[in-house]
């Protein structure tokens, strides 16, 4: 029952997209009304999958052909599953009117339905070969989805963006997948797990560890396929295709680096090095992604660098070796973004009507610059600062599972944690509300609440994906570095952000003196922030430079 | 004498700057029908020759042959007359050929290879002429819009021009995979690199051709029986590969 329903899973969706296709002269229209269904059908199956999942099934590979084209039911497929199929279907829901307008209507279906199987088979893939063809399949159908209105030269050249990086970052994938079938002699997922764990030292070419080159390459292929610092321009870029496909694409499309990483997870187990410098560029990328973010005057740039923002988070706590928090994260991640893409239309037209923005603290203090009213003492409002946080985070890991702690991957999120909560509460202390005390306690509890439950659902997360302890052990061992160091970092990383906050504080003190100019040094770093780091600059470059060079050899070998 | 059986395979499976024989003669032939039998036949024939030779292939042709399918992948970037491009595409695909043949693969998935590399480029060869009849010349960039003004055209030539360049779910691309498979670490990231060429120069094309607003042709769009003849051979090519190329992987 569970493979027939395992094979269900896609095939409704590529089922819904062979009918748009062959009959698309007849139904018209109606062309969504059989994505909807086909969706609908998806979702469903996807629930069953689940609840067969949450119920204790055990894990099975259904082979469809020989040494290749198999589907894995497995807990990490099926909840993948269910967020593909949830936001799917209302990308179709929503389209339905959304597209009506728009030419290539059905065509539009057939992609959509089409993505969704694809995405359905990569999450399912239970072997490389079958693997290797959806992930590329997906950035195919992104380019035509992206470009689905011909007339757009700028979409299509946006569109063009994200599929050559994502065809960049197949070939690490293509050749993962060849250095895991020239070392353990087998395409199937759990026969590599399996060998691997009974051979974790194997060598491959040049003599160099097959886990830690194949880990190295996987996670070069999620850097690609999840817009990390350097494989990012396409992210802000794309926002000249349809509405539904943006929402679809940050949503979903966009997490599948964090999915790669969780699905090998057994070859990262076995590694010493690669998740530290994974930490490294999710890091990079959150910070950059943030900075981008805040300096963009382009709304929907903006989001996009917030989308790659989170991305680089996701991939942080894959470094850190937080693996199944990381699917709580892209979760968490893709249902926030799809609403705010899917909603912000409507919210658009309402703003035209009414700008919506009451004159209460928050807009008086940020609008109309007025100085606060009322603000609690400064010296207890910094212990409260620092110290509510790191005792809320700490209480609640502690009362949730005591051993999280002793890993530095836990850690070093409790930093972050940390950090954030500790932002909050500053910030609420320069909103200068009239009754702070009860807004601060609001913004504690409020702290509380997410705090716990993020802890909470994270750990059940991690229960579910990865109910072998030793594998997630073994990946936070993985992510470990020296002590001596780890310490020494997360002093220097706290020092840094003491610093930026009472250089925060302090201008925002010297500014109620009235306004110095900027300095030269901040002026430049503004400018270089606001042309995007020069990189989209510098890639331009090197591609005219290329297309030029190409030229240049056909007229000198014009014969032929 | 086997000096000459090399250099008959470096004319068939073409190596630089013997595949220069090959782009001349499918410039100058205009029967399309004439083009397609050229591509179908040239490499066959350069397996065969390659079949004759009974040493083992020195590494030194590996490279040259890496070299060779990079050079005209390259040159795919900037071509815009797709009589030429098809015609570099298929020397850079047939120059890979002589990876697999330097390892100990069997004759006949050497064929395989051939043929998922050469039959979707009769497709487009095919498609080609229907341009030059249509617009007076098939080059990319000069006329726009053709998903708007003869949408059934263009969905044959997108799809066609992704299964020319390896994209799954057609034969080409198992073959790639194959041929990685097959190849040392080196040889395998320098044919990765020109999968990727072939990909970018393919949207390229694409790009040239079917973005932009619709323009008045004079020409009506592909009748819905040839199209849908298309369609049957081009899902009729991705069965086959995946049974005939997926069994040998």
């Amino acid at each position: 029952m569970i493979d027939q329903l395992i094979l269900l899973l896609p095939a409704a969706s590529l089922a819904s997209a062979v009918l748009i296709m062959l009959t698309r002269g007849a139904i018209g229209r109606r062309a969504a009304q059989v994505s909807v269904v086909g969706g609908t059908v998806s979702f469903l199956i996807a629930v069953a999958l689940l609840i067969a999942a949450l119920s204790g099934q055990d894990n099975s590979r259904l082979e469809l052909a020989g040494s290749w084209g198999s589907l894995l039911f497995d807990p990490l497929g099926v909840l993948m599953g269910v967020l593909i199929t949830g936001i799917s279907l209302l990308v179709r829901v929503y389209s339905v009117r959304y597209m009506a307008e728009e030419p290539g209507y059905p065509r539009f279906f057939v992609l959509l339905d089409l993505m969704t199987a694809a995405l359905l088979v990569m999450v399912a893939a239970g072997d490389l070969i079958t693997l290797l063809i959806s992930w590329h399949l997906i950035g195919v159908l992104l380019y035509f989805l992206l470009g689905h209105d011909t007339r757009s030269g700028s979409a299509y050249r946006y569109g063009f963006w994200t599929f050559i990086t994502y065809r960049l970052g197949d070939l690490p994938l293509v050749l993962a997948a060849v250095v895991l079938y020239t070392t353990y002699g087998t395409w199937s997922l759990p026969g590599i797990f399996d060998a691997l764990a009974a051979n974790p030292d194997a060598e491959t070419y040049f003599g160099l560890p097959a886990a830690e080159f194949v880990a190295a390459l996987i996670a070069l292929a999620a850097f690609a396929r999840s817009a990390q610092f350097l494989l990012h321009t396409w992210l802000p870029y794309t926002m000249d295709g349809p509405t539904p496909v943006s929402a679809l694409m940050h949503a979903g499309i966009v997490n599948a680096g964090g999915f790669l990483i969780n699905r090998f997870a057994p070859v990262f187990a076995h590694t010493e090095h690669t998740l530290h410098w994974v930490f490294v560029v999710g890091l990079a990328t959150a910070v950059i992604g943030s900075v981008l973010m805040l300096s963009q005057h382009d709304i929907k740039k903006s989001l996009g660098y917030s989308t790659m923002g989170q991305m680089g988070f996701m991939i942080m706590e894959c470094g850190a070796g937080a693996f199944a928090l990381a699917i709580f994260h892209l979760i968490a991640h893709g249902l926030f973004k799809g609403t705010l893409f899917l909603s912000a239309g409507s919210i658009i037209g309402q703003a035209r009507r009414n700008d919506g923005v009451p004159k209460e603290d928050l807009y008086t203090f940020i609008v109309e610059r007025r100085s606060a009213r009322n603000r609690p003492p400064w010296l207890l409002m910094a212990v409260i600062t620092l110290a509510i946080p790191v005792i809320v985070l700490v209480l609640t890991h502690l009362a949730v599972a005591p051993n999280l702690l002793r890993n530095q991957g836990v850690e070093v999120l409790l930093l972050f944690g940390w950090v954030t909560g500790a932002q909050l509460i500053f910030t609420t202390y320069n909103l200068g509300s009239q009754n702070p005390w009860r807004l601060l306690t609001l913004i504690v509890s409020s702290f509380t609440i997410v705090v716990v439950g993020y802890t909470l659902i994270s750990h059940a997360f991690e229960l579910f994906l990865y109910p072998d302890h030793e594998l997630t052990d073994r990946l936070y061992e993985a992510a470990a570095i020296d002590f001596g160091w780890f310490v020494a970092l997360v002093v220097l990383t706290s020092v840094v952000i003491v610093v930026g906050w009472l250089r925060a504080f302090y201008t925002e003190r010297g500014r109620r003196g009235g306004m110095r100019p900027p300095s030269h040094w901040w002026r430049n770093f503004h400018a270089l922030i606001s042309r995007e780091l020069h990189i989209i600059d510098i890639y331009t470059v090197i591609t005219r430079t290329l297309l030029a060079a190409s030229s240049r050899i056909n007229v000198w070998l014009r014969w032929g | 004498m086997q000096e000459f059986g090399y250099l008959a395979a470096g004319l068939f499976l073409p190596l630089f700057p013997l595949s220069i024989v090959f782009n001349a003669i499918l410039g100058r032939v205009g029967h399309p029908l004439m083009r397609s039998a050229l591509l179908v036949a040239w490499p066959m024939a350069g397996l065969l020759v390659l079949s004759a030779l009974d040493d083992d292939l020195p590494s030194w042709l590996v490279a040259w042959a890496l070299a060779t399918a990079a050079l005209y992948a390259f040159r795919m970037l900037a071509m815009r007359d797709i009589t030429r491009w098809t015609g570099f595409l298929a020397s850079s695909a047939w120059a890979l050929l002589w990876l697999p043949a330097s390892t100990d693969v069997e004759t006949s998935q050497l064929w395989l290879h051939a043929a998922a590399f050469s039959i979707p480029l009769v497709v487009v060869t095919l498609l080609s002429r229907n341009l030059e009849q249509r617009f007076g010349a098939a080059y990319i960039g000069l006329y726009g819009g053709l998903a708007l003004s003869t949408p059934r055209f263009a969905g044959v030539l997108v799809i066609s021009v992704l299964a020319a360049t390896a994209t799954p779910l057609f034969p080409s691309f198992l073959s790639m995979l194959g041929v990685a498979v097959a190849a040392d670490p080196a040889p395998a990231i320098a044919l990765v690199l020109v999968w990727f060429i072939w990909s970018w120069a393919g949207a390229r094309l694409l790009q040239g051709l079917i973005v932009g607003a619709a323009e008045p042709s004079p020409q009506s769009d592909l009748r819905p029986a040839t199209t849908w003849g298309y369609a049957a051979g081009l899902t009729g090519l991705a069965v086959a590969g995946l049974i005939l190329m997926g069994s040998q992987l």
